[in-house]
Parts: C-alpha cells; structure tokens; sequence
C-alpha cells in the first residue's frame, strides 16, 4: 500500500521492455541499421502516444526525461533562472513535495527572488484567497501539484491556472501524484508545464515527462547540452535541434521509453473510469475503516480524497508501526514523505501513510485495519 | 506476533522508550548535541553537563520512535559518571552489537542485557540508524 511512492508494474511492461532488450535493442536517431530504425519508430511513437495521453497540441511539446524531478528542474534552470532578477517573485503552495519546492526554493536564493508559500485551509485544500492575493502581486511563476503525496488533497488545476493567467502568470503541474490516477489534459487544463515520471503510473523507473507550451520551450535553453541535440557544431559556436530534441541531449532512456508506451497501452485498456471508480470506492472504505479507530488520527480532508491517506496512531512512531506492519505483510510507507513543508504545517514530524493503486483491495485495507489494532495493543 | 517483532521490541526495549528518567533539558549544560535523522525526522537534543572529563549529567528531549528513544535512554544510563575513554569504549561495543556483518555474538560483545537488546537490529538493517541515532551524534561530536 506505497502506490504513492511508486507502484508495481504490469507483465506487459516488463515483457516490452525485456523484449526490447532481447530481440532489437539500439539507441535511436543514430544508425542506419533495422535495430537503430526500429527503436527509433517506438520511441518516437510513445512520444505520439503521451501527446495524445495528455492532450497535447504538438509531440514538440513532449520532452522525455528522467522523471518529474527532472523536469521541474529543468523549467528551473532553463526557463525561470535566466528571467529572475532581484525582487521577483515565485509561488509554490505548503503542500508541494521537495521536487515541486527545492528547486523554484535553489533558484530564488540565487537570484535574491521571494519564495512565496501558499498557505492551505483548516482541512488541507488550498487556500484560493490567498493564492488570488499572491497572485495579484505578480509571480514569474506559478508551481502547483495536481494531487498532494500526503493529504490527498486533488487541486482544481484548470481554474487555478484560469486564475494566475488572469495575472499573467505562467503555471507548472505537478502530475506525479495524479497521473495513474485520472486523466489529464493540457489543453483544458491550459497549463503551461507539466511534469510526471513514469513509474507512479505502473511504468519503468528513470523515464519521465515535461510538457511545455511551444512558445516557452522554444525560447528554453537547453539544460544539458550534448549527442543527440546538435544542429551543427563549430569550434566556437553551434545550433541546436529543433523541438523537443534541444532538450534531450544524450542516449535517451530508450528501453524505459519503450516501457512507458507499454504502459500508457496498459492505463488506457484498464481506462480511468474503471481506475477512478476502484480507487474512489477503496478510499472511501479505507476512510471509514479508519475513522472507527479511536486512535488513528487522519490527516487532509475526507471529502474528494485522491487513494492516498495518512495517518498516525496515538503514541506509536510511524517507523515503529511500518516496521511492526512489514512483518505482517503490509507495506506502508512512514516518514516526512519528502513534503517537511507540509510536515511543518500539520505540526508533525511524520506520519505513516497508506495509498492505492489497481490493485489493491478491501481485504488489504482489511488487513491494515487488524494490524493497527495489533500494533495498538502491542506498543501502548 | 512474529518472534522477529518481540526479538527487535524486546521488553527492555519498550521499557526504555517509555522510561522518562534522562528526558529533559539541563539548563547548566556544558555540551549540547543535535542528533538528527533526515530520512525520517527523528530529532534529539543531548544536555551533557562535563566536569574534568566526565559526563556529570546527560538528559535528552525531543522526537523519535521506540528504538531511538530507548537506545537514547540507555546511551544516558551509560554515560552517567563516565569519562570520553569509557564512552568511546562502549560506542565501539555498541556498534559492533548492531553491525548485522559483525562475525562476533551479540553475547561475546556485551554481556549488559540493555545493550544486548540492541543487537536485533542485525536483523532489521533499515532500524540501524534508529538504533544509533543518539551515540552517533555524541560520537561525531567527540571526535570534533
């Protein structure tokens, strides 16, 4: 029960995968012989496939990566840190994950910018009211995840990109917690990045995405510059690529791109329907399970909660209960969860947390449920 | 309940998480430690009060699970009276007891059955540092 973190993944991806490595392994873009052609069409077409996935105009607005701390980094570094001066301004919100805040956090210290921090409600949704006030000020950007690691909380992505828009403020999401769990669409949502890695969604570890508008990538510098990227190169001077390969400098992930449209084949036959409908009624239970404990304490709102909870039982460590779980079978996961922002806000060093994906069922939440009493009774 | 579980949350164990003997601060303190765990948060502030080399006192507050609390608590117990040489002796035993590649007993190390409980630890490698977590801080800061 760590499908937050990163979830398992299907045969059919690990059968594309091994048998690309089996049968016709090449980089792409680079021979001229069947393998090299081979793995160039599939990579190109999961590039088309993920177009279509998250709705985007162009596959020039698709660059691969190694995942969404990649990403983040990359409009970081490439598309915030040339236009931030002294005094600008940046706005994340408290329930960013690290990959979502150190980077917009590392930029500002050197550019001597204003890291603005949107505040959350008493029930951990995001506190519009004040991201309005922030907004009217004026950002160079705007970072905001879809569906917080922690609370759960599922943010209203198209009006609040509707809202800083009003104010001319670019918007980046954060689609690493959403991603296996409903459909996206750039073009509704009208962002102008988002990022998400491919093993959150049932794919291969070190293979991720960042969409961007085409007006903001083209005018992005390249992160990394290497094979692969080149138009021509001087001794002195050289050009690039045009989109999106100025951004994919070096051998690709070619095997883990190749997973990825697997994958994406794999989340599409199941469909989100069936995906939203499972997890909606598995966290509903799990919430109500939950809330027959005494001392369990849920954190986040109960209402239009994404398959993630956490939660602490009084006077056990989370380390102590996962610890204590493992040995029953049942994994969880405890810690900061890699959001101390958020960690700070709920007053708590940790807290253990639970989240589902496909295949998770009522008997694991079941299971869970015998095991917090167990642990209860063992440790208080 | 797994023999796994009851051997790494041994009685002296749950009763040292629980023991508030040493929890506190110590307003005259001569040293003051940070021990600190970013992987999971668990945070510890150590009061030493040192007097011609010895650790008069030792009382520590802060946030942490079973295992680092009582390993803390033990740590104190140990400490008390003691000189930096003793203490660097027995962080040698310590570790050794919770080194899960160590070709020694547990019994052949120590024969204090409060340290002895620590050596489940060698089974749950991912708790090492929970385990340690105070006496690292302390050690670190004797070698500066």
């Amino acid at each position: 029960m760590d499908s937050a973190a990163s979830t398992q993944k299907p045969q059919s991806v690990i059968d594309a995968i091994t048998n690309f490595y089996s049968h016709s392994y090449a980089s792409t873009g680079r021979g001229s012989y069947w393998p090299a052609n081979e793995s160039t069409i599939k990579y190109e077409g999961v590039r088309n496939q993920l177009k279509r996935f998250i709705n985007a105009q162009s596959e020039k607005e698709i660059i691969f990566t190694s995942g969404t701390t990649d990403s983040i980094n990359k409009v970081a570094n490439s598309f915030l840190r040339p236009q931030l001066k002294n005094g600008d301004r940046v706005i994340v919100t408290q329930m960013e994950h690290h990959s979502n805040y150190l980077p917009w956090q590392q930029v500002c210290v050197e550019r001597g910018a204003e890291l603005v921090v949107t505040p959350l409600t008493q029930s951990g949704t995001l506190d519009l009211d004040s991201l309005k006030t922030e907004l009217t000020k004026g950002a160079q950007i705007l970072a905001v995840t879809a569906v917080s690691n922690v609370l759960g909380t599922q943010n209203h992505i198209k009006s609040i990109v509707e809202m800083a828009h009003e104010y001319d403020v670019p918007v980046l999401v954060d689609a690493a917690q959403s991603v296996a769990h409903a459909p996206i669409d750039v073009q509704d949502w009208n962002c102008d990045f988002l990022a998400f890695s491919a093993h959150k969604c049932y794919g291969p570890t070190g293979v991720g995405v960042l969409y961007g508008k085409q007006k903001w990538i083209e005018q992005m510098q390249p992160a990394n510059y290497g094979g692969g990227m080149v138009q021509q190169v001087g001794e002195r001077s050289s050009s690039y690529r045009l989109l999106p390969y100025k951004h994919e400098a070096g051998t690709p992930n070619v095997a883990g791109g190749i997973g990825l449209g697997a994958t994406l084949d794999f989340i599409q036959n199941v469909g989100f329907e069936n995906i939203g409908n499972h997890e909606k009624e598995l966290t509903t239970y799990a919430l109500n399970r939950l809330a027959e404990l005494d001392f369990v304490s849920v954190y986040g709102a109960t209402a239009n909660r994404a398959a993630v909870i956490a939660f602490n039982v009084t006077d056990v460590h989370p380390h102590d209960l996962s610890t204590f779980l493992n040995e029953r079978g049942i994994c969880i996961r405890a810690g900061h969860h890699c959001a101390q922002p958020l960690m700070q806000w709920l007053n708590v060093p940790a807290t253990a947390r639970a989240s589902f994906g496909i295949y998770n069922t009522k008997t694991d939440v079941d299971e869970l449920m015998n095991g917090l009493k167990a642990a209860y009774e063992f440790f208080v | 309940m797994s023999d796994r579980i009851k051997a790494l949350y041994k009685t002296h164990i749950l009763e040292k998480a629980k023991d508030q003997t040493h929890v506190g601060e110590l307003a005259n303190a001569t040293h003051v430690v940070e021990a600190y765990n970013p992987l999971c948060g668990d945070q510890f502030k150590l009061y030493l009060k040192v007097e011609e080399g010895f650790v008069k006192k030792l009382k520590f507050s802060g946030y942490g699970c079973s295992i680092s609390k009582a390993s803390t608590a033990v740590l104190a117990d140990k400490l008390q009276g003691s000189s930096i040489d003793d203490f660097n002796a027995i962080w040698a035993e310590f570790s050794e007891l919770v080194n899960e590649d160590s070709n020694q007993k547990p019994e052949d190390i120590s024969k204090d059955e409060y340290l002895l409980a620590f050596a489940a630890a060698r089974e749950f490698p991912e708790r090492k540092t929970c385990a340690t977590l105070g006496w690292q801080a302390l050690a670190d800061a004797v070698i500066k």
